[in-house]
């Protein structure tokens, strides 16, 4: 399961990446998003953690998603479409930029999963 | 002995939770719903050949669930997902999540 896994997401985090590239909006530096993480990685990086409010449920594993999903789910979040309260925060503080930086890295493979 | 429970407890834990803890989900008919209403964007597999639309194979379960509860409630708003969530029931949503939840996982918890 996991070596099917590894062997995916590289082929599918370039496919994401060459059709968001087309869609005029910025690019999206990997290298840079990883810089950026620090708001991301408590939550996101850990297997099996949970959200604490408003609902309790498993943080949605963002490792691999397609980048541009995770731009839109972001900008979602800071035009207030989407309401988790944390995640209104984060996204609040973000530019555009910023948000094609995070989406560039979790769309990538090769990334570390913390352990509880 | 310790070290065996504390690498198991996790696994036996997630493996309850991935299939909907109390409620026994259906993951045949989730699937057979998958196909009908979600395939063609998601994949039937959760693969969704297309970057506008998320990967669902190997989501938490209780997420997909929440995000299709919310989607029918109209607390997260999307034009597309409010009709397809609208139509299902509590059942059928419980199905999907479990089954998504199910395939292969494409996607993990990293940074």
């Amino acid at each position: 399961m996991i070596k099917i896994s590894v062997l995916l997401v590289p082929a599918l985090a370039i496919a994401a990446a060459g059709t968001a590239l087309a869609q005029g909006a910025p690019a999206g530096d990997p290298a840079k998003g990883s810089q950026k993480v620090q708001m991301c990685q408590g939550c996101h990086g850990i297997e099996g953690w949970r959200t604490a409010f408003p609902e309790v449920y498993r943080v949605p594993k963002i490792a691999g998603q397609h980048q541009a999903y995770l731009v839109k789910a972001l900008q979602a979040y800071k035009s207030g479409e989407r309401t988790h309260p944390s995640m209104r925060a984060i996204a609040a503080s973000l530019s555009d930029n910023d948000m094609a930086d995070l989406a560039a890295y979790y769309a990538q493979a090769g990334l570390k999963t913390a352990v509880k | 002995m310790t070290m065996i429970l504390r690498n198991l407890l996790p696994l036996a834990v997630a493996l309850a939770l991935g299939t909907g803890g109390a409620k026994a989900a259906d993951l045949a008919a989730g699937q057979a719903k998958a196909k009908e209403v979600c395939a063609a964007c998601h994949g039937v597999d959760g693969n969704s050949p297309s970057p506008d639309f998320p990967k669902l194979a190997g989501q938490h379960g209780d997420y997909l669930a929440k995000a299709l509860r919310d989607y029918k409630a109209g607390t997260r708003k999307n034009a597309i997902m409010a009709g397809f969530a609208g139509a299902l029931s509590a059942k059928d949503i419980d199905n999907l999540a479990a089954y998504y939840g199910s395939q292969p996982p494409v996607l993990a918890a990293k940074y």
